[in-house]
């Protein structure tokens, strides 16, 4: 949960965050591309999900992505 | 590995898993086997940029577990990500100016599980001073397309993944010019450049805009090029080589004066780096003077456009196989 709200504060712009990770990068800009042209309750959650599938597929080499991101 | 044709043939027979970048008139004669290809005379090696009709640029996939081949149209092409093995990579050749590699630009930054499985590879071309025509080759069975993209999925051991990375030598002033665009297109008459709406072939060419810079987006850090590729005054368009995107803002890239002195500052930090596979882009190669210079530790074909999840322009593209 904490770091469900770190992602969904990224998706809106709230917060910012930079990888090294290309991937994760681009990840980010689509779906914060995504979540401005319909900015509804449904549609953050189904961006939060997306992102959080992507690093339940590269745990092994996102762990210092996602320690970061429950700093923003 | 730059190689001979006997060279090639030897590793293929040796039923090597090959990516192999070369002119039409070598790719045709090679044994059927574990390889794809894709055409273009222009490499940059280890010893620098290259025109060749006589040799081939090969890269050998190490550890794989499994691949596959396949090969797909505009109906089927984001089939790429269904078709992926769930721990591994996939290396993709679309030919220049297939309708498939025109869908493929507009529609991968959209893909629903791109980033799920790391695609990357490059967009196949030819010998600018002829009518060739861009091709790939599914060596499996040696069949070769100019309508058709290939894929090679390939399977990694379960404690290795692949890394994706660009290295793009432009830059962006945050504060300068920014462009808007009404929709995503390959070919845009009016924008909005400040706000203020323009032609912008109009005002490329009141402002002097030097056009072998392209525009650069900034996707969370990841400056995103889109060259341009024709300036028509009397259409009152401008043609890109990749789509630009209504929801991005633009700017005009910063000029550069040594594409080769500028690659080696961005690569110093990329020294430990060992790719299985890189590629840079044609017009690096021609406005950048790259014939003779090396740009390591990268080396790979000249490309007519780089794939890394999407399409990219004037940008080198690598990948490594690292541990988990």
């Amino acid at each position: 949960m904490e770091l469900d709200s770190k992602l969904e504060a990224l998706i809106k712009k709230q917060a910012k965050y930079e990888s090294k990770n290309l991937a994760l990068n681009l990840l980010i800009s689509r779906l914060q591309r995504q979540y401005s042209l319909n900015q509804s309750p449904e549609q953050l959650s189904r961006c939060v999900q997306e992102m959080k599938m992507f690093f339940e597929k590269y745990a092994s080499i996102m762990k210092n992505d996602i320690e970061e991101l429950k700093k923003i | 590995m730059f190689v001979n044709l006997d060279e090639a043939a030897k590793l293929i027979r040796e039923g090597k898993i090959l990516h192999i970048a070369a002119d039409e008139s070598l790719l045709d004669k090679l044994p059927k086997g574990k390889w794809i290809g894709g055409t273009t005379p222009y490499f940059i090696t280890e010893e620098g940029g290259t025109f060749s009709k006589d040799k081939l640029f090969v890269n050998e996939i190490p550890c794989a577990v499994d691949f596959k081949i396949a090969v797909y149209d505009r109906t089927n092409i984001f089939d790429i990500t269904k078709d992926a093995y769930s721990n591994g990579m996939t290396m993709l050749i679309i030919p220049f100016a297939s309708d498939v590699a025109v869908y493929f630009a507009k529609e991968a930054p959209y893909s629903a599980d791109i980033f799920m499985n790391p695609t990357f590879g490059w967009i196949s071309g030819f010998d600018l001073s002829t009518d060739s025509k861009a091709k790939v080759y599914d060596g499996a069975n040696g069949v070769s397309y100019s309508d058709k993209a290939v894929a090679m999925h390939i399977c990694l051991p379960d404690d290795k993944t692949v890394s994706l990375g660009i290295v793009n030598i432009f830059d962006i002033d945050e504060k300068g010019t920014k462009i808007k665009f009404y929709k995503d297109a390959l070919t845009v008459s009016k924008c909005l450049v400040d706000g203020k709406e323009v032609v912008l072939s109009e005002y490329i060419e009141e402002s002097k805009i030097d056009t072998k810079f392209p525009l650069v987006a900034d996707y969370n850090s990841v400056l995103v090029n889109v060259s341009i590729k024709t300036v028509s005054r009397e259409n009152g368009t401008v043609d890109f080589y990749a789509p630009v995107f209504s929801e991005n803002e633009y700017h005009f890239a910063r000029p550069i004066s040594n594409y080769a002195e500028k690659f080696n500052e961005r690569l110093k930090e990329l020294r430990d780096v060992k790719p299985v596979f890189s590629c840079n882009c044609i017009l690096n190669y021609l406005y950048g003077e790259l014939e003779g210079k090396a740009t390591p530790p990268f080396a790979g074909p000249v490309t007519f456009g780089e794939i890394a999840y999407q399409l990219l322009n004037q940008t080198l593209v690598y990948a490594e196989i690292i541990d988990k």
